[in-house]
């Protein structure tokens, strides 16, 4: 009887201790801004697979910074990223995570910063802290050229459509603004959203314009249509920003916003049009 | 695309299948250490510690088996590297080698047990009765006839890991999947990466099922393929090997 309540005690030490090790996931965020700088280095974490905020190419130009795989990185973010670097005197690494893994990369330290086109939501904001925005976009409806809604122009001229956008995003929910519309479910990513979109399964999705420009230029069966002031979304111009993600109670923030207000909205437009000159383009 | 893309293409391939590759393996080697273990006789005259320690131990294993098939691998790996493994400072692939190694042990635990059950009866009686401790048994006789029962399986769970690694990329690991989202993404045109991206794992699981084809044949041995039951010699078919199935 001792002897078997003594294992079972063991076992039960054992198994609490592994659990008490795996739950402490918390990295004293007050302290980050003095480890980037003791370790010379920041990490950023972004998927580059969506131009133009961050893409993936294999060769190297002034503007690319290396990946870990062995490819160069590019985009708005990846500019942003550098300025901050530079700003705060260190270097700057970036890792390629998919989208469902950068807030856990972040909350646990595997990471600094999440600078991925990542919206400032509020569900968002309950797990990690934002920074000031780094882009404002308005939020534009890509759709076939030779589709009903080519000549749409306002919210209510998608009565009756077929709208979707990307799952976890904000551009899912403004969808509901429009009245009688037929709202799908949403899709993973913007390869299924175009896939959707040339194949006739939805008439459009929502998307920023940088987005919306890219997907136009490489696509010549697409076509985007904006809004007037006033006709489109009406969306918390804070939450249809992008900012940079930071972990909560991060003394990085302060740093980051400092380096934000450095760059005026004329100086972004030019870096988003640099970027979406920059984007590779098929021959 | 394909021409300017092909070097991250053949970086992610091969991270998709080093991960398969090894997952599979050490997969494998854990459901038949699980496998033995649960196999280890308890006997009525055995020492009351040694019950509660097998008990315990069988309570684990089945936890373990159990708790492992039934979440997804993206859950545990985000649960596993962000909690644990990235505090230990263990690089990206190696922390992705250990979290599919350990979800194919769980599904390797039961084929095995699946493929020693196959095994008859008369076998382990017949090693029991020229005096065979049971770890002599198991590594002498059933294992070795359970481990060519369990080839299909196996080969099917190296099928499932080629493609089921690429829910890695949650991790930072830049696999084959990842890769052709990345060159998709690049050109804003994801039909031609996803179109090579399936050339290639359909490449790669042919060539997997052949090689295990291929293994089969060599366990079976003289050239003859086996296609009836082991312990049953009534029930035997052996068939020679240029009239066999090929399936």
């Amino acid at each position: 009887m001792k002897r078997t309540l003594s294992i079972i005690l063991a076992v039960i030490t054992v198994l609490s201790t592994l659990i008490a090790f795996a739950s402490c996931s918390k990295v004293s965020a007050s302290a980050d801004l003095d480890n980037v700088k003791e370790r010379g280095k920041i990490v950023v974490g972004m998927e580059c697979a969506y131009a133009p905020y961050n893409w993936t190419q294999p060769d190297s130009n002034e503007y690319t910074v290396k990946l870990p795989s062995g490819a160069y990185a590019d985009g708005y973010d990846v500019q942003i990223a550098k300025k901050i670097a530079t700003y705060l005197g260190v270097e700057l690494e970036i890792q390629a995570i998919e989208w469902d893994g950068l807030l856990p990369a972040l909350e646990s330290g595997g990471i600094d910063m999440i600078i991925a086109g990542m919206s400032p939501t509020e569900e968002r904001k309950l797990s990690i802290d934002f920074s000031d925005t780094y882009f404002d976009s308005n939020l534009v409806m890509v759709v076939r050229k030779d589709g009903a809604y080519a000549s749409a122009s306002t919210l209510g001229d998608f009565a009756g459509a077929r709208i979707t956008a990307q799952q976890n995003t904000f551009h899912y929910t403004v969808i509901e603004q429009i009245s009688g519309v037929a709202k799908q479910t949403a899709l993973q990513d913007f390869a299924a959203l175009m896939q959707a979109l040339s194949s006739g399964a939805i008439d459009g999705y929502v998307c920023e314009k940088p987005g919306a420009v890219s997907a136009v230029a490489s696509n010549p069966d697409f076509a985007f249509v904006e809004f007037e002031d006033g006709k489109g979304f009406a969306c918390d111009p804070a939450e249809s920003s992008i900012s940079v993600g930071v972990r909560k109670g991060s003394s990085l923030t302060a740093e980051i916003n400092k380096v934000l207000a450095g760059i005026s909205k004329t100086d972004r437009e030019a870096l988003m049009d640099a970027a979406i000159a920059r984007q590779p383009a098929e021959d | 695309m394909a021409s300017e893309y092909w070097l991250q293409f053949l970086t992610g391939t091969l991270n998709t299948i080093v991960m398969a590759v090894v997952g599979t393996l050490a997969g494998l080697l854990i459901g038949l250490l699980i496998a033995i273990v649960r196999t280890l006789p308890v006997r009525p005259q055995d020492s009351r510690f040694k019950k509660a320690l097998m008990k315990a131990v069988h309570f684990l294993l089945g936890a373990y088996i159990e708790i492992i098939r039934g979440t997804p691998m993206m859950v545990q790996a985000l649960i596993v590297h962000y909690s644990l493994f990235i505090k230990l400072g263990l690089p990206n692939l190696l922390s992705a080698l250990i979290i599919i190694s350990v979800n194919t042990g769980a599904y390797m635990a039961e084929i095995v047990r699946g493929g020693i059950i196959s095994v008859g009866r008369g076998q382990a009686e017949g090693a029991a009765s020229i005096g065979m401790t049971h770890m002599q048994t198991m590594n002498l006789v059933v294992l070795p006839q359970a481990l060519r029962n369990v080839m299909p399986s196996v080969c099917n769970e190296f099928v499932v890991n080629i493609k089921d690694s690429s829910v890695l990329s949650v991790i930072s690991i830049t696999e084959l999947m990842f890769v052709s989202k990345q060159a998709g993404g690049a050109y804003a045109k994801f039909v031609p990466a996803y179109v090579i991206c399936a050339i290639i794992y359909f490449v790669l699981t042919f060539t997997v099922s052949r090689l295990m084809r291929f293994i089969e044949k060599k366990m079976d041995g003289g050239g003859e393929v086996i296609c009836g039951s082991q312990s049953d010699p009534a029930a035997e078919i052996r068939v020679r090997e240029e009239d066999a199935p090929d399936v």
